[in-house]
């Protein structure tokens, strides 16, 4: 009886040391965020409850607000983008030609080098003086003045935007990629016999099977890009003027500043948003079903 | 048959594109790394090896510092985190028992939160713990961080191997343990590869917690060294900014061209399905 009960439990065993990580660092934090958000809770001054005063301040200071636009903007302009290049780019790497490892290598590498690097190289690409962009632009462009790509708020909103897509586009081609392998073959030639030319088979046969890999990719982008930190920090600090601060960056400023209790309520705030998300990307993943 | 050159040359226009349009800012780096002045495209090329020799020789750059940290920081997360996956991974594929679909749905809800939400509560528990600019400060939360995806990768890996085989070690007499390491382990091994590499990859770009977790080149890792580059005067030294880069990003690029199928196998089991 006792021998049975513990054979029992071994299972668990095997996943506790997982669960004990999971919990004691990312689950405890986001209580203790949690917790911290309602107390007033600043460096050198004394730690007191205040109850929704931290969210009172955030919910009327402009600034907040401004940093919720920015990223809610952002991830209505990149991730679309993402989604269309990605699956270009799926496509092209779906057909048989030469060299398609090594292509597919290459699309890889934007996606395997660290932001925080690749952001400096777009910092320097859109250098008002002596940048790739602005040397191109004169090159080949209409004779026009050199543009302030990271001093004004549309061209610092399309640097962050340009660099991010170019990131990760990659990964967005590698899982609709998977999906396309998933396409029956039979299929695609069946059509190619009814003299279907390549953009009919796509949008008519391809497209409707990779809705679900294409949600999924949505999902999984917008999730990500809500967070992004990282090409902001590196290309404009959020500026001019808070134009490009996301949420992250806004909340990272006032633990940086020591005031963790309003830091941990913009977190909270922005971490609801994202778990509702994540809740609809479980529901509509088939991660469930996968699961069970 | 024109229709087909056509076609042919389309794909190949397109296949340019998306390398170009992928390696062009390597490009731009490379060559910035060889100037002795960033303005070189109006200026004219100026060829310098000195921005090599400043971030390889100059102690105060601290570059080969940063490229340590990162190394011995990603290089333990991985491991310890392939190695707690595998451990899940097997009892929910092999073991009975309850609250498996929970235990994953949990994992992965955790892998999407904004890191933002912990940094505060993992910045003053470390402060506490006297750990702030160590290299546990950072493992620590690595590994948690990225275990969700090593498990995701594991199980859909486990899965796909006959059970038959684990359960002929049974007969044989194998504990748990034995079938674990003896046999599943041995036979997932490019499995195990591809999570090893895509944890190492993760832990090795992440940036936010390391930018809040370490103060100075004795923890701090390449990301938040490279985007926090001082140079030795005033203004920003892109060479050498632009030669860390290099010597960072080439291994990296090696690393991709040599095991692109390994990622990429990692990416969509982790991603795509169970």
């Amino acid at each position: 009886m006792r021998k049975r009960l513990l054979s029992g439990l071994e299972p668990y065993l095997f996943v506790a040391p997982l669960a004990l990580f999971v919990v004691l660092f990312v689950f405890i934090p986001i209580l203790g965020t949690v917790w911290s958000s309602f107390y007033s809770d600043v460096t050198f001054l004394e730690r007191r409850f205040s109850f929704l005063q931290n969210y009172g301040a955030l919910f009327s200071d402009p600034g907040f607000w401004k940093s919720l636009r920015f990223t809610l903007l952002f991830i209505s302009v990149a991730v679309p983008l993402e989604l269309i290049i990605g699956t270009a780019f799926a496509v092209v790497l779906d057909l048989e030609i030469p060299l398609r490892g090594l292509l597919r290598a290459c699309v890889l590498i934007p996606w395997a080098i660290p932001s925080a690097i690749s952001a400096r190289i777009w910092e320097l690409i859109y250098n008002y003086s002596f940048g790739l962009a602005n040397f191109l632009l004169a090159k080949i462009g209409p004779a026009s003045p050199p543009v302030n790509w990271l001093g004004t708020d549309f061209g610092a909103f399309a640097a962050v935007t340009a660099a991010d897509v170019w990131k990760t586009a990659p990964f967005v081609a590698i899982i609709v990629l998977a999906g396309l392998q998933a396409v029956p073959r039979d299929l695609k030639l069946q059509a190619k016999i009814d003299r279907a030319n390549f953009a009919q088979i796509f949008f008519k046969v391809t497209l409707p099977l990779l809705k679900p890999v294409l949600v999924v990719a949505l999902l999984f982008r917008t999730i990500d890009s809500l967070r992004i930190f990282d090409v902001i920090y590196v290309l404009t600090h959020g500026g001019p003027g808070g134009a490009t601060a996301s949420v992250s960056l806004y909340a990272y400023k006032y633990f940086l500043g020591g005031d963790f209790g309003y830091g941990s309520a913009a977190s909270v705030a922005l971490f609801l948003v994202s778990f509702s998300l994540s809740c609809l990307y479980v529901k509509y993943s088939g991660f469930t079903e996968a699961a069970s | 048959m024109k229709e087909e050159t056509l076609s042919s040359i389309l794909t190949f226009v397109a296949a340019c594109f998306m390398a170009g349009f992928s390696l062009a800012p390597f490009l731009y780096m490379f060559a910035t790394s060889f100037n002795a002045s960033p303005d070189y495209l109006t200026g004219g090329f100026n060829f310098t090896l000195a921005n090599y020799n400043d971030v390889l020789g100059v102690k105060s750059l601290h570059f080969l510092d940063y490229l340590r940290n990162s190394l011995v920081v990603s290089f333990v997360s991985s491991v310890a985190t392939v190695l707690l996956a595998s451990l899940a991974a097997y009892a929910i594929t092999r073991l009975e028992m309850k609250g498996k679909a929970a235990i994953l749905l949990f994992v992965l809800a955790v892998s999407m939160f904004p890191q933002v939400s912990l940094i505060g509560y993992l910045f003053r528990v470390m402060t506490e713990l006297d750990l702030i600019n160590t290299y546990t400060a950072l493992v620590l939360p690595y590994i948690a961080w990225i275990l969700p995806l090593a498990l995701w990768i594991l199980v859909s890996y486990f899965a796909q191997i006959p059970k038959e085989l684990d359960r002929a070690a049974v007969i044989d007499g194998c504990t748990k343990w034995q079938v674990l390491f003896k046999v599943l382990l041995p036979v997932s091994l490019p499995g195990i590869f591809s999570t090893a590499l895509l944890s190492f990859i993760f832990a090795f770009n992440e940036f936010l917690f390391a930018l809040m977790l370490t103060t100075d080149y004795q923890s701090r890792t390449i990301p938040v060294g490279i985007a926090l580059f001082q140079g030795l005067h005033g203004e920003t030294p892109w060479g050498q900014i632009m030669a860390a880069s290099t010597l960072t990003t080439l291994p990296i690029l090696l690393f991709t061209l040599l095991f692109q199928r390994h990622i990429v196998q990692g990416l969509t089991r982790g991603a795509v399905k169970g």
